[in-house]
């Protein structure tokens, strides 16, 4: 047996273990008592190190007694909800809508501290099977309600083959300091059309981690928004895999970062068969001391010719302060290829700047406006216009607030 | 006498450690149109930003009245919504914003700084139609983001209708001729044409003849390293065609 240096484990990773024992996950628990939390020495927390970031625990959520104001409402959404990790009464499902549970987590094994703690943790899971194309947007509220708390839960939905959905996840909650893991699988079948929006609109003294896990079947298009504006601490991990011919998927993400806040958002994908394309865009604003840090990995199998996919991250610095980092990552074992990544970061024009002052708009009226141009590549491609301008909203809500 | 529109004395101005304006005297009256010729490089366009308010140029010594108010107090949407109109020499592309929400932000904006109600948009939108129509500029070009992707012409006409929109007391309009084929010349001098009235006072800055066969001037002065050197009236633009600035280069010493 190899030797190793015991690592020094702090009061966030002892409070894990504890619960993770309590649970009966015990290879979880050595898992942490072994190698710790991660820290920036692991390549994919290099710049969002567990360790120092998680400096405590809650204990695990208990049920919820009172459920605080939705955090976004969509008109004529159907609207699902999972509080404190327990799965919520639905009302009747649109037509094709099949609503269950399941116990246990749904996202398949990876090595991720994230994935593990959402697997152990999570007690059950909202199921979704969508038979055929779904009107309304389907909204999961997914909350952390009463005093501070350790939340994991979990949904898993399958999408019928050439059935097509608008899915939102909002994550919110009550003022305290939860620790949210969220888990999301989704299987997309043949010619599938799915978009999955996700927007963390929890508070600022909330840790919120969430993993989403797409699976898309041949022709399958996938659209996902990560939107953070909420808690002080983030971590979106998005993980497609491509697995049949024509599968395509625009994987977009928004970062927004104020004074004391990190916000990452994570891509790990794996385009796994001949003829799957992506385009990854992401977004930063930062303000203050604000953090956001993007990474894109593609991964291109050996067999999976002609795949076509290039990672793109724009920031916006909107202080000297703040922080904005980027890493893509190109893992590429087939040879005929078009693969490729861009990154670039900058503050608002000044040149667009003074063109719209120049035409009478105020300074802080022509900053939200090239805010928001800057912005609308995201939202644009958004069909569901009740959607679209709820995002607009949370975007301008940003902005007004100012720090 | 009555009040000019736009009074500049002795204004000088530098970028970093360089002066560019060095003593520029020009008074407008009301309705007329003035031209400013300089080859490239003498400073048309730097006095153009200057009163406009853009920030990269330290004003050393001078003043400019914008119908007998200080403009250089004023920021540059304030100055905007005193009456003052920059014409861009090379208009700036802004991506996701489209035209339309643009130019309806401007209007309301000036409207609210001089303490005017907004605009409805069924009345925003006639105007827009209206002034559109005598510019070859259609709807759907205003639904396009603001310049991007525009032609030359397309720019250049966004730009007047912008003014048309707006109805500025003092037009100024950098190189609006560059880019421009003999055509789309001839829309864009019709569409500044009829925003001139007894009221309204432009400043036509271009380093060809060419534009003032089309938006004939009251005034043409001589611009060269950095004032202006000589004014006449519409004849001296001939002299200047003909003979080149070199003649002219004396008269700054
Ligand atoms: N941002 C700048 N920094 C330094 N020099 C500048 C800058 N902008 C213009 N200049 C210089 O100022 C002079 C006048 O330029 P400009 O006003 O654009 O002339 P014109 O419009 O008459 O061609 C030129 O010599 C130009 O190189
Ligand atoms: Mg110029």
């Amino acid at each position: 047996m190899a030797l190793t240096v015991p690592v020094r484990l702090g009061t966030a990773e002892n409070t894990l273990i504890e619960q993770l024992n309590s649970v009966g996950a015990a290879a979880e628990a050595e898992r942490i008592t072994v190698a710790g939390l991660p820290t920036r020495r692991v390549e994919s927390y290099h710049y969002t190190d567990l360790k120092m970031l998680l400096k405590a625990i809650p204990p695990l959520a208990q049920a919820a007694n009172e459920a605080s104001a939705p955090a976004l409402r969509i008109a004529g959404a159907y609207q699902l909800m999972i509080a404190n990790g327990v799965v919520q009464a639905a009302s009747t499902a649109p037509a094709g809508v099949i609503v269950g549970k399941t116990a246990g987590g749904v996202l398949s094994t990876r090595d991720d501290v994230l994935v593990h703690l959402n697997g152990a943790l999570a007690k059950e899971s909202l199921t979704l099977t969508l038979e055929n194309s779904v009107d309304p947007v389907i909204q999961i509220d997914r909350r952390i309600e009463g005093e501070a708390a350790h939340a994991a839960d979990s949904v898993k939905i399958f999408v019928a083959d050439g059935a097509s959905a608008v899915i939102l996840e909002t994550f919110s909650g009550s003022d305290a300091a939860h620790v949210g893991n969220h888990g999301t699988y989704m299987a997309l079948g043949k010619n599938a059309v799915v978009t999955h929006v996700t927007v963390d609109l929890s508070s600022r003294s909330a840790a919120h981690f969430a993993s989403n896990e797409y699976h898309l079947a041949d022709g399958a298009k996938l659209r996902t928004l990560v939107i953070h504006a909420g808690a002080g601490l983030s971590r979106t991990q998005v993980f497609p895999r491509y697995e049949g011919a024509g599968a395509h998927g625009d994987i977009t993400g928004l970062n927004l970062v104020s004074d004391g806040q990190h916000a990452d958002i994570t891509m790990d994908a794996l385009h796994a068969v001949p003829g799957t394309t992506s385009q990854p865009l992401f977004k930063s604003i930062a303000r203050g001391r604000g953090k956001s840090v993007v990474q894109g990995k593609l991964v291109v199998a050996r067999d999976a010719q002609k795949t076509d996919a290039k990672f793109m991250h724009q920031g916006l610095m909107l202080s000297d302060e703040a922080e904005i980092l980027s890493k893509p990552e190109l893992e590429i074992y087939a040879d005929d290829v078009v693969c490729g990544h861009g990154s670039t970061c900058g503050k608002l024009d000044e040149d667009s700047m003074f063109y719209l002052e120049s035409r009478g708009i105020p300074t802080a009226e022509a900053e939200t406006m090239l805010v928001r141009g800057f912005l609308e590549e995201l939202v644009d491609p958004i069909e569901d216009e009740a959607l679209a301008e709820a995002l607009h909203g949370i975007i301008d809500g940003w902005l007004l607030a100012g720090k | 006498m009555t009040t000019p529109i736009l009074e500049i004395r002795n204004l000088h101005a530098r970028i970093e450690d360089r002066e560019i304006l060095k003593g520029v005297n020009l008074i407008i009256p009301p309705g007329e149109v003035h031209a400013v010729m300089g080859r490239n490089g003498s400073g048309k366009s730097t006095l153009s930003y200057v009163l406009a308010g853009k920030e990269d140029y330290e004003i050393t010594d001078g003043e400019v009245l914008l119908d007998g108010e200080n403009l250089l107090d004023m920021e540059p949407h304030e100055r905007a919504a005193a009456g003052l109109f920059l014409a861009f020499q090379y208009p700036i592309e802004i991506p996701g914003v489209a035209t339309m929400t643009f130019l309806k932000a401007a209007i309301n904006s000036q409207r609210k700084a001089r303490g005017e109600g907004e605009l409805s948009t069924p009345d925003f939108m006639r105007a827009v139609k209206t002034a559109g129509t005598e510019l070859n500029i259609d709807t759907d070009m205003l639904k396009r983001p603001l310049n991007v992707g525009f032609s030359g012409g397309e720019k250049k006409r966004a730009e007047v209708l912008q003014m048309a929109l707006l109805q500025p007391k003092m037009c100024i309009l950098d190189e609006t001729d560059s880019g421009l084929d003999i055509d789309a010349l001839q829309v864009v001098s019709k569409g500044v044409n009829a925003l001139r009235n007894g009221n309204r006072s432009m400043l036509v800055i271009t380093h060809y003849q060419r534009l003032l066969n089309h938006i004939v001037p009251d005034v043409v002065h001589v611009f060269s390293d950095g004032r202006i050197v000589e004014s006449g009236d519409k004849d001296l633009a001939l002299q200047l065609e003909a003979k080149g600035y070199a003649d002219f280069d004396g008269a700054a010493a």
